[in-house]
């Protein structure tokens, strides 16, 4: 039952309700970060980390939180730990913290940890939010890995730095600069919505062969 | 007391937020030394780079810049002295306006700023990808031995070949393709700190 459950939540946040192209959540930083895949992983990393984490400590106190005030205390929980992130980098990872610069902090500006609180972290166990802030972040991570492999091996003809285009490839500016991120996101969203539309036709389509 | 209550809503905010900055503080406190050493590690090695002075770990970087670089006293942002093989060079540690933040660099020169000795970027806040790419080596080396009748010039548009400089007696340097306006921001800083070279040369701290 409860292994059921955890699925469940690791199939919807993966693909059918993923943060990106169904809840279209976490789409700045989509287009900011996704022209080179070493800032999209430690990026969609430190979200993943965060939204867990602060699910977590946002459900294990949920029944605590007056309703007046708790979304200044989820940005509270969720900007403490992006915070912490950010000191411990800074003293323990220094090079790591030096080439983020100012996507740490950037983190709380994404929509998909305060989305996971509201929507499940209120009314859910803390291990349960814990997995779905998780679960989120992957979901996050899986779509913007797709869209920077596509923008930095034409933009930069590499893939994390390493050249993989011939050298007398011509570099697309365009992959660099924030519209190629707009297009590419609409394209994945396309994409997952005709194939999601497909298959719930599918699993009509004997019903509705009956009725004819 | 009632959860909904104004003195359960004034005493639980007021709770929580003491007890998170508490721990933040506490983490802070706790990794201060390690990041103020890190700190230093970096200014010293930005310092040794911009001198192009070679090292190969933190400890030989922390010896190799007590033995040849000295602070000047009381300048401020701070500026360097350095005898090597014999001639000496000025660092100065310079700030400016990019595009979207400050860009802070330290800039090595003969002391009458007509040549450069290097430059190294300690931060800088530009579009990755584009004006981020500042950083990068091709972009940063250009700047060794660059000559500087003035001030130099970072060629943008169409006169960049967006792959640096190779000629040091120009005084002319490639721009970051795509990035205009960072790489202008960044020829005025350098221009900046080349003034400051000479004025700390002259005495002015």
């Amino acid at each position: 039952m409860k292994n059921s459950k955890t699925l469940a939540i690791l199939k919807d946040n993966l693909w059918t309700n993923n943060p990106i192209f169904i809840q279209i959540l976490g789409i700045c930083s989509t287009l900011a970060v996704t022209n080179n895949l070493r800032n999209t992983v430690v990026m969609t990393l430190g979200v993943s980390f965060a939204t867990a984490l602060g699910s977590m400590t946002l459900s294990a106190m949920k029944d605590l939180i007056p309703r007046k005030v708790r979304m200044i205390i989820q940005v509270l929980v969720l900007s403490f730990f992006v915070i912490l992130i950010d000191i411990l980098l800074r003293a323990y990872l220094p090079e790591v913290s030096k080439q983020l610069g100012p996507y740490v902090g950037l983190i709380i500006t994404n929509c998909i940890l305060m989305g996971r609180a509201e929507a499940f972290a209120q009314a859910n166990k803390p291990l349960l939010s814990f997995w779905d802030g998780l679960t989120s972040g992957l979901g996050y991570m899986a779509v913007l890995l797709a869209i920077a492999v596509v923008r930095e091996l034409l933009g930069f003809g590499t893939l994390f730095g390493l050249r993989i285009m011939p050298e007398g490839f011509v570099t697309w500016t365009i992959m660099i600069m924030a519209p190629s991120a707009f297009f590419l996101a609409a394209m994945v969203m396309w994409w997952a919505k005709n194939k999601q539309a497909a298959r719930a036709a599918k699993a009509k389509a004997p019903t509705q062969g009956g009725k004819a | 007391m009632k959860k909904e209550s104004l003195g359960y809503v004034v005493i639980f905010t007021f709770v929580v937020c003491a007890l998170f900055v508490f721990v933040l503080a506490a983490a802070n406190q706790f990794t201060k030394a390690q990041a103020t050493a890190n700190r230093e590690f970096t200014e010293k090695a930005a310092v040794l780079d911009a001198l192009g002075i070679a090292w190969n770990d933190k400890a030989q970087a922390a010896s190799i810049y007590d033995a040849q670089v000295t602070r000047i006293d009381g300048s401020s942002p701070r500026a360097y002295r350095s005898t090597i093989d014999g001639t000496e060079y000025l660092a100065v540690e310079q700030s400016g306006a990019g595009l979207w933040g400050t860009i802070t660099i330290i800039l090595a020169a003969t002391p009458d700023a007509g040549r450069i000795r290097g430059i190294q970027l300690i931060a800088q806040n530009e579009t990755p990808g584009l004006g981020g790419r500042i950083g990068e080596a091709w972009f940063l080396s250009q700047f060794r031995g660059e000559k500087s009748d003035g001030g130099v010039r970072v060629a943008t548009g169409a006169e960049s070949k967006g792959t640096g400089d190779t000629n040091p007696d120009n005084g002319v340097l490639d721009g970051v393709s795509g990035a205009s306006r960072t790489s202008s921001a960044f020829e005025a800083i350098v221009n900046n700190a080349l003034k400051r070279v000479r004025a700390v040369a002259g005495g002015t701290l």
